[in-house]
């Protein structure tokens, strides 16, 4: 079972109540015995002087000679006083007030204290000290107007301690209600705060200090968890975007990692395959020169020597690949002559249905790369972009231009600065992601045998990674393929330098 | 008589420049790693060395010195298909047929052919050496 809570008002209500409840009634009856007493000795001490005097006047005057008088006296008592009862016994002749009542009679026993008897009235019995008188005063008074008295002011009392109670109950509860009301803002902004909800002022307006301090410190709370927040999420902003650059780096290095293996492994078979075809080409060629001119199997052999000189073609551009590149001689290139030349070679190659659309930034920063390999490169990727119109009518568009670095790739990370930007693009059939990932791979090829040897792109790779520049390709299954080569610039025209020239080895 | 000594070990090449090599007025003889050569050039001495790069044991670099020092006459056509093996001394990262060449020129080869060759390359190099009168180591 739970504990039973109740809102402070009416904690403060219930407290006061208990409180009260022991309280009042013990003030009451304390206060109230302490009245009724006073009223009690008051009248008992007015009652006794007055009959003193009364038995004085009877000791030193003429009544007890005359009972007129008495009489008169007595009488006096009656209607003076609270008297009730007034009588003389003087040498046993009784003198009574006639204004007493003839059923009311002195008691046997003398009656001293207020209230006893039942009667409501205070029976008191004087002797009369004088010569030759043998005398007593008996007197009543009545004790009925006392008891009124004491039951008015008993009953003031109550009323002035219920009306206490009454203000002391709304005290309470208005107390406890202006204690509740910040109580009930602090308690707002706490839940508020432990839902997250922080940034909100807490604007809390109290006389009371410690709740003011309360709602100072959890405004403070409040403004730091607000600034932890801010901070947790910028720094969660920062992973995020670093655990993105990272996951774009690490894939960058996966791929140049995965190619540089093939890379690897295949200079490793093109070595041997120098070697084996030094017999395959010095036997054939040894064994044609010996053969008469009209001999049957010359023409085999020469299919033999033919073979032998592509399988050296193909060796060459895998080790072009794996970048052998021993006597490449980087130096600063105008990339616009450099595409300028490949044109010159390409153009006669492509059918007259397909449109070369060249447009060059002429004369243009230079890069640093070999004439030679960049012209191969150039060569290459316009082969690529041709094949991949498949014989069909499309375009092949050349583009030379200066890009900064923001600009240059789209989406992905690159150091900033200015480089020239190299795009071939073609209306082809393009490529799906999973080409994509691979078409720099040695032998990879999306054509069929004999169509092409699937090393141009690789040998373009391994030439644009020897200059130091980066490669970037688009292509939309359907819509054609953009290559993009990054060249940083290292010299303006004016052979100045800007930055570090990164250039591969 | 011209004496002519093929280094090289892979025996299709030793065979096959032999074969393209030899003739009425040239002797050829193969050796199939630096050791054996070293032997053979010191029983009988040789107008020209063939010599490959890249071999287990001595390399063909490291050939061309000793012979260089021992037969400063003698002359050495250096031969590289490239590979991957470890080069001492010369870029043992490597694995350029260039490279090669280029360590063997620099140690004193006279001259340097890449593989694969055909006999017109092969023969422009090797005929001025035969065709030379005179000294023999």
């Amino acid at each position: 079972m739970g504990k039973l809570r109740l809102p402070i008002a009416a904690t403060l209500a219930a407290i006061v109540i208990a409180g009260h409840a022991v309280l009042l009634p013990a003030l009451y009856f304390s206060l109230a015995g302490a009245v009724q007493r006073s009223h009690e000795n008051s009248f008992v001490n007015g009652v006794r002087t007055f009959s003193r005097l009364l038995a004085d006047h009877f000791e030193l005057g003429d009544e007890l000679n005359s009972p007129q008088l008495a009489r008169d006296l007595l009488d006096t008592v009656i209607l003076n006083s609270d008297g009730a009862y007034a009588e003389l016994i003087d040498n046993g002749r009784v003198t009574r007030s006639d204004l007493v009542s003839p059923a009311l009679r002195f008691p046997a026993r003398e009656d001293y204290s207020f209230g006893a008897a039942g009667d409501h009235i205070y029976f008191i019995r004087l002797p009369i000290s004088r010569p030759g008188h043998s005398a007593e005063l008996r007197l009543g008074y009545d004790e009925r107007p006392t008891s009124a008295a004491i039951a008015v002011a008993l009953r003031r009392m109550l009323w002035t301690l219920i009306a206490y109670l009454g203000v002391s109950m709304t005290l309470a509860i208005a107390l406890g209600y202006w204690l509740s009301r910040p109580v009930r803002r602090l308690q707002i902004a706490a839940h508020n705060i432990a839902g997250g909800a922080y940034s909100e002022d807490l604007r809390l307006s109290t006389r009371v200090s410690e709740l003011h301090n309360l709602g100072e410190t959890l405004d403070q709370m409040r403004s730091e968890l607000l600034g932890i927040s801010q901070r947790l999420r910028a720094e969660m902003r920062d992973r995020e975007l670093a655990e993105m650059q990272r996951t774009v780096l690490e894939q960058r290095l996966q791929h140049r990692q995965r190619l540089e293996t093939v890379g690897t492994l295949a200079g490793g078979i093109a070595h041997e395959f120098n070697n084996l075809l030094v017999p395959i080409t010095l036997l054939t060629e040894f064994t044609i020169k010996k053969l008469p001119a009209s001999h049957a199997q010359r023409p085999d052999l020469e299919v033999v020597l033919a073979a032998a000189r592509r399988a050296r073609d193909v060796v060459r551009q895998v080790l072009t690949f794996s970048r052998e590149m021993g006597d490449a001689s980087p130096q600063p290139v105008d990339l616009a002559d450099v595409v300028r030349e490949a044109m010159r070679l390409f153009t006669p190659l492509i059918a007259p249905t397909v449109r070369l659309r060249v447009d060059l930034d002429s004369p243009c920063a230079l890069v640093r790369a070999d004439r030679s390999l960049a012209v191969q490169m150039v060569m290459n990727l316009c082969t690529n972009a041709y094949q991949a119109l498949q014989g069909l009518a499309g375009e092949v568009s050349v583009e030379l231009r200066e890009v900064s670095g923001s600009s240059a790739v789209s989406g992905g990370l690159s150091d900033a600065g200015r480089f020239v930007q190299l795009r071939i693009r073609d209306t082809g059939h393009g490529m799906d992601a999973a080409t994509l990932k691979r078409i720099f791979e040695p032998f990879y090829t999306t054509r069929s045998v004999g169509e092409g040897t699937g090393l141009g792109l690789s040998v373009v790779h391994g030439i644009v990674e020897s200059f130091g520049a980066s490669i970037v390709v688009d292509s939309k299954e359907g819509e054609g393929s953009s290559f993009k080569v990054l060249f940083p610039i290292t010299a303006t025209r004016s052979g100045s330098v800007p930055g570090p020239a990164g250039v591969a080895p | 008589m011209k004496r002519i000594l093929i280094v090289d070990d892979e025996h299709f090449v030793r065979d096959a420049l032999k074969r393209v090599l030899e003739g009425e007025s040239v002797v050829v003889e193969v050796a199939p790693d630096a050791e054996a050569a070293l032997i053979q050039i010191g029983k009988q001495p040789f107008d020209l060395v063939i010599l490959d790069i890249i071999m287990p044991g001595l390399d063909g670099v490291q050939l061309i010195r000793q012979l260089r020092a021992q037969y400063p006459s003698l002359r050495i056509i250096a031969i590289s298909g490239g590979g991957n093996f470890e080069l001492s001394g010369y870029r043992p990262d490597s694995i350029a047929t260039r490279a090669y060449l280029a360590a063997a020129a620099n140690s004193g080869a006279d001259a340097v052919l890449a593989k694969p060759f055909d006999t017109a390359q092969l023969e422009a190099l090797v005929m001025p050496f035969l065709e030379r009168q005179g000294d023999v180591a």
